[in-house]
Parts: C-alpha cells; structure tokens; sequence
C-alpha cells in the first residue's frame, strides 16, 4: 500500500490557538471592511434581484461595437459585453414597466435580427418579481442560519452553537465582500452558493466540534487551549484533504463548466477557503470564550 | 471477523447494482422511448433542454375598476327610478362614494342597490351613500378570474401547438407557465397579452357634440380605431352580443377584402344578433376588441344566420392569431408578464456538454488525488464515489425530478463533497492504527468513531439544502435536489458500500498489518 497521506503527520503538533489574536485581527478587519465595502458599494446585482432585461445572443462576424451601435440608437441604456468568447454577447436593459420591457425585447430582436446567428438566451425579471426574489433569498440564509444553530444546539452544548454560528455569520459576510472586490454578480445562483457555503463550514466546524467534545471526556485534566489545538491537529488531515477534494471539483467547475455557472463556481470557491478557515481559527477560538469544566470555574 | 454477515454484503451488492441499473435510462437517455423501463429517464429543465418560463400575473386592479363603475351604472339607474337626482360620484381606489340631491330615497336605493350586489359593504352619512369592495368580495372576484384566467391560457397554449405545456396557479394571482422547446416565445407573448374581449356594439352617428367635446353621454362610450388613434367612434355601451356567444372562429380569406376571421354564433348570440341587425338596417355595427373597434361596416341587411366575417388590415399570422383567440375566449382581466426565461435549445446544449465535462474532470482529479493520498484506500474510495454518482443519476431518474444547470453544478460539488465521509473514516483508521494491530478491529473501530461526524457533518449540509428548497425557485431547486441526493448517497456508500470494499480487500489480501 501506498499513500502520500504520510506527508501529514498522524499527529501534527501545531500550535494553531497560539497564532488565534492575529487571525482574529486580521478576521475582524475583513468583516469590517466587507460590511463597508457592501454598505457603500454594494453587490453587483443581476438582474434577478436588480430587475430588467438580458438577451444573449451568438453572433458571426459581428463585432461588439457594431451591435453596440445599433442598439444606442434606440436605447441609451443598453449594455454590452462579450460572454466567454467574442462571438458571444450579453445584451442588458434596465428596468421599465412590465409591459414596456416585453415590447423592448421584441424591438431589439428585430433591431438585430439580421446580425445574430442564435438568440440563446433572454430574461426578463419584473420589478415585483426581483424585489420578492431578494426578500426570499435574505429569508433562506437567515433561516438556514437559524435552523444550523438549532440543530447544533441540540446535538452540541449551546456554547457550540454560538461558536458556528459566529464562525458562518463571518464566512457569509467575508464572502459578500470579496465578492463585491470582485464585482461578482450576485445572482440566485449566488445565494444558492451561499447557502451551500454555510452548509460547507459548518461541516467542517462540526467535525472539528465532535472532535473537542470527544476529547473533553477523554482528556480531563488537558488545558482547554491545549485541548483544542489537539482537536484541530486530530482533524487536520481531514480538514485539509477534503477541501482539497471540494477545491479540485470546483475548479473544474469554473474552468470546463460553462460562462452561466462560473460566478456560482467562483463563489464557492471563495466559501470554501474562508469556511475551512473560519472552522479552525475563528469557530475554536470562540469557545474559548466559555468554561466547558467545572473546575475551570474554580480558577 | 473475517466472516461479513451475508444479509449485508447482499443488501449492499443488490443496493448498487439497483443504483446502477436505473442509472441507464438516463444515461442512454432517448427521448421518445415509450419503454416502462427506459423511460425512467432524468427531466431536463428548460435550461437544459431549451424552452420559456414565463410568469403572469392577472391585473386585479382592472376588475376592481370594472366592478365600481358597474356599481356606478347600477346606482344610476336605481336612483332614475327613484327619481333622485346625482350630484356627484367620487370614485375611489375601492369605494365608490355617491352623493344625492337628497337624502329622503337614499335608504330605498340603498335596499335596491343590495339586493343586485349582496356582499358588498354600504355605509350611509346624511346624503352620502358609500359602496365599498371589501375584502371578502375582493377575494371572490380574485378567485373566478384567477380560475377563468387559467383556463383560458390553457386553451390558448393547447390552440398554439405546444407539446406538454406546464400551467399552475402560483401565489394568489400569477400563473406559471412551462413551454418546452418553444423555440419563439413572442408569439405565445403575443397570444397571451391580449385579454381577448370582442363585442358587438351599434355605432351612433346622429350624436356629433358627443364627438366633438370627447365627452360621452350616460349609457355610449367613445372608441377609438384600432389603425388610427384619431378615428372615434360614438357607441352603444351595451353590447349586441359578445365573443361568450361564439362558437367558432377561423381564419379565412376573401377576394375583395383579404385576410379576415370567419365566426359563428350560438344559437342565442344568432338570435340576438338577427334581431339587433333586423332593427337597425342603415346603421353601422362596429367590431370592439379590447377597447379598439376593428370595423364597423354598415348593417346593409339583417344578418340571421348566426355566421359572419370580420375583416381588418390582417395579415394570414394575424388573422388565424385573432381566430385562436376568439375560439380560447377571453380573459377575464388583462396578464401581465412580469418573469420571462427562455433559453434556446444550443445554448441548453453547450450547458449539458460543458457540465459533462466538468463533471468528468472534476472526477478524474479528485480520483486521482485519492489514490495518491490513500493508495489502495483510496481506489475503494474512488469505487464508492463512482457508485455514488450513479445513484444520484438514478434517484433522480425514478422520482423523476428535473435535472437543471445548477444541478450538475450540484453534482459536480458533490463529487467533491462525497469522498469527506471515506475521508473521515480513513483518517479515523489511521488514528485506530496506532494504538493495536489487530487488522479487522482497527477497521472496525474507525468506522465507528466516524460514524457520528459523518451523521452531523451531513445533516447540516442537507439543512441547507432542504432551505433552499423551500425558499428557492426553478433552477435552484435543481440544485437543492441534487445536493440532497448526493449527500443522502455519499453517507450510503461511504458507511455501507466503502465498508464492504474495505473487508473484502482485507479478507482476500489477507492483511496481517494495515499501515493507512
């Protein structure tokens, strides 16, 4: 049998608690910054929450410009962007009344017809319809937030509970930042990542979770720094290995997948990395907090 | 332990090998097989496989707006016959507030008014009468328009030629429509767009004051042409006869007058329609569709056989259109398109390639890498994963679910999402390694130990995905689907399948001594 798992020692000795005030800085930091990032530039949205009008179309020996051209003619808001290869165009229109938006999308057909080889695709998301989308979106992560802490609550002790939830509430929003660094658009596919993502960390925090409370019985007399930093060295080969396998699958998700899944890839790739942080350097951490034994009441 | 009880390996041989074979009606995947077996195949959703969403919603508004004016007209000939005099009507969002010259009858046309409309809430103050749509009556009108509305796209999409059509109800006033393989959703855009109300009504040409001050006396209405805005009409506002009293429209075409729409009556609209064109030889009869005379030619002789033409400036598509509308009936109130996805049969094409693709590198790289880190562990592994995916295909297969772009994202996820289980196992037989030697018992315990994470760790992931369920729509919930499934499925082969693998490989390699 072989096996490059030797490379990881079986019991790693690194001193992760240790290191815990800078990586809280520097987490601290991150959120502050994403949430002024959001509150000041915001996400890019898509039409699903934004509302308005997206055509795709294929085009052959049509230039972006030309199309461009034809097109402000008749609407001064239209946006162009080619999509995965020149030949592929992204055509978009702001919101307008339900009615009037419908009738834009005939027109532009029609102003184009001759240049486009297929219409791929076109979206029209009403005014109504997006802000309902948002709101229900915002509903899925609070409540998926909600029920995680339940759930955890009852399998864990309620300290448990509020270390995860400190650990996903970091994840979501570090995430929202970098995404609006990035100007990623926030689309449903996008809360469907997010949501995922939470499920993502708190798999890994929970693992590491079931390990501190295995190691609570067995390890009586243990500092509970010292504790803690055993139970992210126990389950550090696993903690990396399966991120490393997620990683692997998502990145040929975001290269091979297609131009439509790539913001969805992206963003779970970025959930990833900061949930398989926050499990170790933010979620552990946070229990320190509490006092898990009675004789630690008595110092 | 060398002795795996029978009971399981069989339920976990017979487990994968009914994953296995679902799996092939998915992945032959013809479409038109009529077979029992193959045809347990994966749905493409419309993003897949090409085809329009479009979500409608029925404009309420207007038939408020209908029913207070009919509250109007009602209370204006009440109060005629009661010889009271109006001094002024205010009508307002959902209250129609009349005020009387006096207040002597007021109670009587209260009383005349209830009896034509129970439900409706009146409120008398000195000379006032108010008539009020309340909730309860809102909710009525809301309910019959919403089940006519319903029934009359369903008509209209079934007269168009779409092939398994999906149309629900959703929420409390839009309709959810499904069109695969539509490929030119304009034209079922323009079918549903227009509400359809075709009246007959006699054209009033001695009154040219009315005209002139654009100010129609009590019982007419102005109308304007359908080719030109500037062209008005004074008409009768009751109508001879209505598009309820067809039986029959078709498109036809006529040597003098062109492309034109053929309709016949019933017998009580050829009646009526007799008589009105009897009595009023001379006149004009103009054609009103949606609030736009089409015609209006003048009655040169009864009309008694309950058929007739109506011609316009149509062309062939507009003319069978307008017939396809006639025959479905009209909508109660106008739909509004308030959500439209269409995507377009190639460009549903290139998302199942490349999602293959992804899928199948995605697996490649994460097999590969199993092996390098595990070894032979890690190839059992890799068989469990393989599996895994099959059971997916066939999950999804027999409950016939639909697979959408965000699904394979779902799938391609959980191929890396499922080895965490085999991982979690593996890590806890090399800890289990450590502290004894005997082969079997060391297997034994590290699945043990990882049996609770693994539980814990993918509930928590299944919490997440049954939100997004319930929360999500259309394509996301393709992912939520896949999502579960995968997760259901990597605990499955991970404790049961990987386990077998694991003690097989043991038994016959005959291991005195297993360094993980």
């Amino acid at each position: 049998m072989f096996g490059l798992n030797k490379i990881i020692p079986v019991e790693p000795n690194i001193n992760f608690l240790g290191l815990r005030r800078n990586f809280l800085i520097f987490s601290i930091l991150a959120i502050l910054i994403s949430i002024s990032l959001l509150s000041i530039k915001g996400l890019n949205l898509g039409i699903d929450f934004k509302g308005g009008t997206l055509i795709e179309v294929s085009t052959k020996n049509t230039s972006i410009g030309e199309l461009r051209e034809i097109l402000s003619f008749s609407y001064s808001d239209v946006s162009l962007q080619e999509f995965g290869n020149k030949n592929i165009i992204l055509i978009r229109l702001q919101n307008k009344s339900n009615q009037e938006s419908i009738q834009t999308v005939n027109s532009v057909k029609n102003l184009i017809q001759d240049k486009v080889v297929e219409f791929r695709r076109s979206e029209f998301v009403g005014p109504t319809i997006s802000s309902e989308l948002l709101f229900r979106g915002f509903q899925a992560v609070s409540f998926a937030l909600i029920a995680i802490l339940i759930y955890i609550w009852l399998r864990f002790e309620w300290q448990f509970g509020f270390g995860a939830v400190v650990a996903l509430t970091h994840d979501v929003l570090f995430t929202l930042g970098l995404l609006s660094i990035l100007n990623v658009e926030f689309s449903l596919a996008t809360i469907a990542a997010i949501l995922t993502i939470a499920g993502y960390s708190i798999n890994d925090t929970v693992v590491i979770f079931d390990r501190v409370r295995e190691n609570l019985r067995k390890y009586k007399k243990l500092e509970l720094v010292d504790l803690f930093n055993l139970s992210v060295n126990n389950t550090l080969s696993r903690t990396i290995m399966t991120s490393l396998t997620t990683l692997l699958a998502l990145f040929s998700l975001f290269i091979f997948g297609g131009e439509v899944i790539r913001p969805f890839a992206l963003t779970m790739i970025i959930g990833v990395i900061i949930g398989t942080y926050s499990s170790v350097f933010i979620a552990v951490p946070t229990l320190l907090i509490f006092k898990f034994r009675p004789q630690d009441e008595d110092d | 332990m060398k002795n795996y009880p029978i009971w399981k390996s069989f339920t976990v041989i017979s487990l994968v090998l009914l994953g296995i074979i679902f799996a092939i009606p998915s992945i032959i995947y013809d479409e038109n097989s009529e077979n029992w077996f193959l045809k347990n195949k994966i749905n493409l959703g419309l993003d897949l496989q090409g085809g329009s969403y479009l979500l409608l919603e029925v404009q309420l508004d207007v038939l408020y707006k209908e029913e207070l004016d009919n509250f109007v007209d009602s209370v204006r000939l009440i109060s005629r016959d009661q010889a009271v005099k109006i001094e002024k009507i205010d009508i307002q969002e959902n209250e129609v507030v009349v005020f009387f010259a006096n207040k002597e009858k007021i109670k009587d046309i209260r009383d005349s008014f209830f009896q034509m409309y129970r439900g409706v809430s009146l409120q008398i103050s000195n000379n006032r009468l108010s008539i009020k749509l309340n909730d309860e009556y809102r909710k009525i009108i809301q309910d019959s328009a919403i089940k006519q509305s319903l029934e009359i796209v369903r008509k209209r999409i079934d007269e168009s030629g779409t092939k398994e059509p999906l149309i629900q109800r959703s929420g409390k006033k839009r309709i959810l429509l499904q069109l695969p393989g539509v490929k030119d959703p304009e034209r079922i855009k323009d079918l549903l767009g227009k509400t359809a109300k075709l009246t007959f009504h006699i054209v009033d040409n001695d009154n040219t004051s009315a005209l002139q001050n654009n100010l129609a006396p009590f019982g007419k209405i102005i109308v304007p042409d359908m080719y030109d805005e500037n062209t008005k009409y004074l008409l009768d506002k009751r109508a001879v006869v209505g598009g309820e009293n067809l039986v029959d429209a078709k498109g036809s075409f006529d040597q003098t007058e062109g492309h034109a729409v053929s309709f016949r009556f019933d017998t009580e609209g050829a009646q009526k329609f007799g008589k009105v064109t009897t009595n009023n030889i001379g006149k004009n009869l103009a054609v009103v569709l949606d609030g736009v005379v089409i015609t209006a030619p003048r009655i040169s002789s009864a009309i008694t056989g309950g058929s007739g033409i109506i011609t316009g400036n149509f062309n062939a598509q507009e003319a069978s259109d307008l017939a396809v509308l006639l025959r479905a009936g009209a909508l109660p109130a106008p739909l509004e398109i308030v959500e439209e996805r269409s995507v377009g049969a190639g460009l549903g094409a290139d998302s199942i390639a490349a999602g293959q693709i992804a899928a199948i590198i995605g697996m490649v790289l994460v097999c590969v890498f199993m092996i390098l880190i595990y070894g032979t562990f890690g190839a059992l592994a890799n068989v469990s994963l393989i599996v895994n995916l099959f059971i997916i295909i066939s999950l999804l297969g027999t409950i016939g679910a639909t697979l959408t772009l965000p699904g394979i994202a779902g799938i391609v996820l959980t191929i890396g999402m499922a080895v965490d289980a085999n991982v979690l196992i593996f890590e806890r037989i090399k800890e289990e390694s450590l502290k004894q030697t005997k082969v079997f018992q060391i297997v034994k315990n590290g699945f043990d130990r990882a049996m609770s994470t693994i539980l814990d760790a993918n509930i928590t992931t299944l919490i997440a995905a049954v939100l997004l369920f319930a929360f999500g729509s259309g394509p996301i919930r393709g992912f939520s689907i896949t999502l579960s499934l995968g997760v259901i499925a990597s605990m499955f082969t991970a404790l049961m399948l990987t386990n077998f693998l694991v003690y097989m490989y043991l038994s016959f390699a005959n291991k005195k001594e297993l360094k993980l």
